[in-house]
């Protein structure tokens, strides 16, 4: 479970996230929507604590990690596994080194141990015959199965997408998004997915909060979005674009 | 930013007060001006040391990471092969052309006092003491430094950085650790080529310009150097090194704003890392001398 509770935050004099507080709980999929730079990859930085709050706590699986050294922060993260918007992977490794990555750096683990995790990885993300190829000679959907993998390599419970569909075509956004929906029916695994697209919420997500001007300003099951009152969700809804 | 902020609440104050049309008003405007001034250098000297500090944390998680360089011995000898390797071209070239320009216009000097004699030890002193050192520094930051700074830029803007510690590692021990032992590592050879290179680009010069006996022009560079000499050029090569590392590295990290943005940084590097190694060029010489 990750909390956040009252957390603020400002880049310089600028405030961008007021008061927040936010419940994930385990085994569900939440969705956090909002327009572009209204700070939705910052939440997910700070639930893995790449960046502090001027105020407030973020706890996650009961511990509060608002203070907490970068050491100590190391094991913390790896319960949770982040997918980057532009999937961050590494350009001058292959796909199976990219998906290795992390085991090698982090774990000792016996290189045989490595490789089988990865064809574990390279068969669920769908990409056998890729392994010796550069992320940049894949497509945009591949690339995004591959940052998938990689953030499964540790076994999350717990697994954050930053716009998993953004640049991606429909169909490939709807093979992203089966693929998140089916990670929470085999594996057990909660989900937090930031997005500014209203289709990706009721497709896949079970509860979703509304971010606009640095607050949340709705917090519920995914039905109840169609009931909401406040103007800007209402404009959402009826015209689906987000950008403000 | 602050300086936009600044200076749009000045022009803001300016026209709310021509709105309220009172001419009197107009005789404070010199002075809302001066605070508006005032307010833009606070903030950029507060921003001034703010980088200075986060500079200096930088530095610091770089040196303490010292300790993982058996981990990440891959990683160092990869940047060595960069910084050293890679490097032996360009600070061959700089190091023969500036030896070979310094023997003929020193020669012609010493020729009107008839001291041509003199340039083998004129030469050895500049080279080594100076040129040999400072040359290798400037090279090596355009090449160097510029590659550090756009390789890390990118890596900060694809958020590359920010996954590596996402997933529990050290970006700092990974990515800059070994790129400042690599340096520290290979700048002194680099230094020591980069005399030699100039000093026998000068004796080829004082042989086929000046008809200088290869045999004196020796003479007089050896018998006549002394360690100070040594230590004064070589000492600048770790500190180039970690000038030249640091300053790139921490440039690339703090990289924002999309492509334009790693262009910044990466030009931020090299202009205030060669800056730098100008500046610290010419107190090392001034320390060491004065004290040996
Ligand atoms: N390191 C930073 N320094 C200053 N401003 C930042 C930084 N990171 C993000 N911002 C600003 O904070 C706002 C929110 O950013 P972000 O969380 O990336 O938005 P979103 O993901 O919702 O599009 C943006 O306006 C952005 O410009
Ligand atoms: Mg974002």
């Amino acid at each position: 479970m990750i909390e956040l509770r009252n957390v603020s935050l400002k880049y310089g004099e600028r405030e961008i996230l007021k008061n927040v507080s936010l419940t994930i709980k385990d085994n569900t999929i939440k969705a956090i929507l909002g327009p572009s730079g209204v700070g939705k990859s910052t939440i997910l930085k700070l639930m893995l604590g790449l960046i502090k709050p001027n105020s407030g706590q973020v706890i996650v699986d009961g511990t509060d990690i608002t203070c907490m050294k970068e050491r100590s922060l190391y094991s913390i993260r790896r319960k949770m596994g982040m997918v980057f918007q532009g999937n961050a992977l590494f350009d001058s490794l292959t796909i199976s080194q990219n998906l290795g990555f992390f085991l090698r750096e982090n774990l000792k683990l016996p290189e045989a141990e490595i490789s089988r995790k990865v064809a574990e990885q390279i068969q669920f993300a769908g990409l056998e015959g890729y392994e010796d190829q550069l992320p940049e000679s894949l497509s945009g959907g591949m690339r995004r199965r591959v940052a998938i993998g990689r953030a499964l390599i540790f076994k999350p419970h717990m697994i954050l997408f930053d716009e998993p569909t953004a640049g991606l075509d429909p169909v490939s956004s709807k093979k992203i998004l089966s693929l998140i929906s089916s990670l929470r029916q085999n594996n057990n695994l909660g989900a937090v997915i930031v997005t500014h697209i209203i289709d990706d919420v009721f497709y896949v997500a079970d509860s979703v909060a509304v971010l606009y001007q640095g607050e949340i300003i709705f917090d519920d099951v995914t039905e109840k979005l169609h009931e909401a009152e406040h103007p800007f969700i209402r404009s959402i809804l009826s015209d689906k674009i987000l950008e403000l | 930013m602050g300086g936009k902020n600044e200076k749009s609440t000045f022009t803001r104050m300016k026209t709310e007060l021509s709105k309220a049309s009172a001419p009197h008003l107009t005789f404070f405007m010199p002075l809302l001006f001066i605070r508006s001034m005032e307010k833009k250098l606070v903030t950029q000297l507060k921003v001034f040391f703010l980088t200075m500090q986060d500079f200096f944390l930088f530095s610091l998680r770089a040196f303490m990471a010292f300790p993982k360089m058996i981990r990440y011995w891959r990683d160092v000898l990869d940047q060595a092969t960069i910084c050293g390797r890679d490097s032996i071209p360009i600070v061959l070239v700089s190091a023969i052309s500036i030896g070979a320009l310094l023997a003929i216009e020193v020669g012609n000097l010493l020729e009107d006092f008839g001291a041509k004699t003199m340039l083998g030890r004129s030469t050895a002193l500049s080279v080594i003491r100076e040129l040999g050192p400072l040359l290798m520094g400037l090279m090596l930051s355009a090449r160097f430094g510029s590659r550090n700074g756009a390789e890390l830029g990118a890596m900060q803007i694809s958020e590359q950085i920010d996954a590596l510690r996402a997933f529990g590692t050290d970006p700092i021990a990974k990515l800059v650790m070994p790129r400042l032992l690599a340096a520290l590592i290979m700048f002194l050879p680099l230094t020591a080529l980069s005399d030699f290179a100039g000093l026998q680009s000068a004796a080829y010069m004082a042989e086929h310009y000046h008809r200088i006996d290869p045999g004196i022009f020796w003479n007089a560079v050896y018998p006549r150097l002394a360690p100070k000499d040594f230590v004064v050029g070589f000492l600048k090569a770790p500190v180039f090194a970690m000038i030249i590392t640091l300053v790139s590295c921490f440039n690339g990290f703090s990289a924002r704003g999309g492509t334009a943005g790693v262009g910044r940084s990466t030009i931020k590097g090299i202009v205030v890392s060669s800056g730098l190694v100008l500046i610290a060029n010419f107190y090392v010489s001034k320390i060491v001398l004065e004290n040996m």
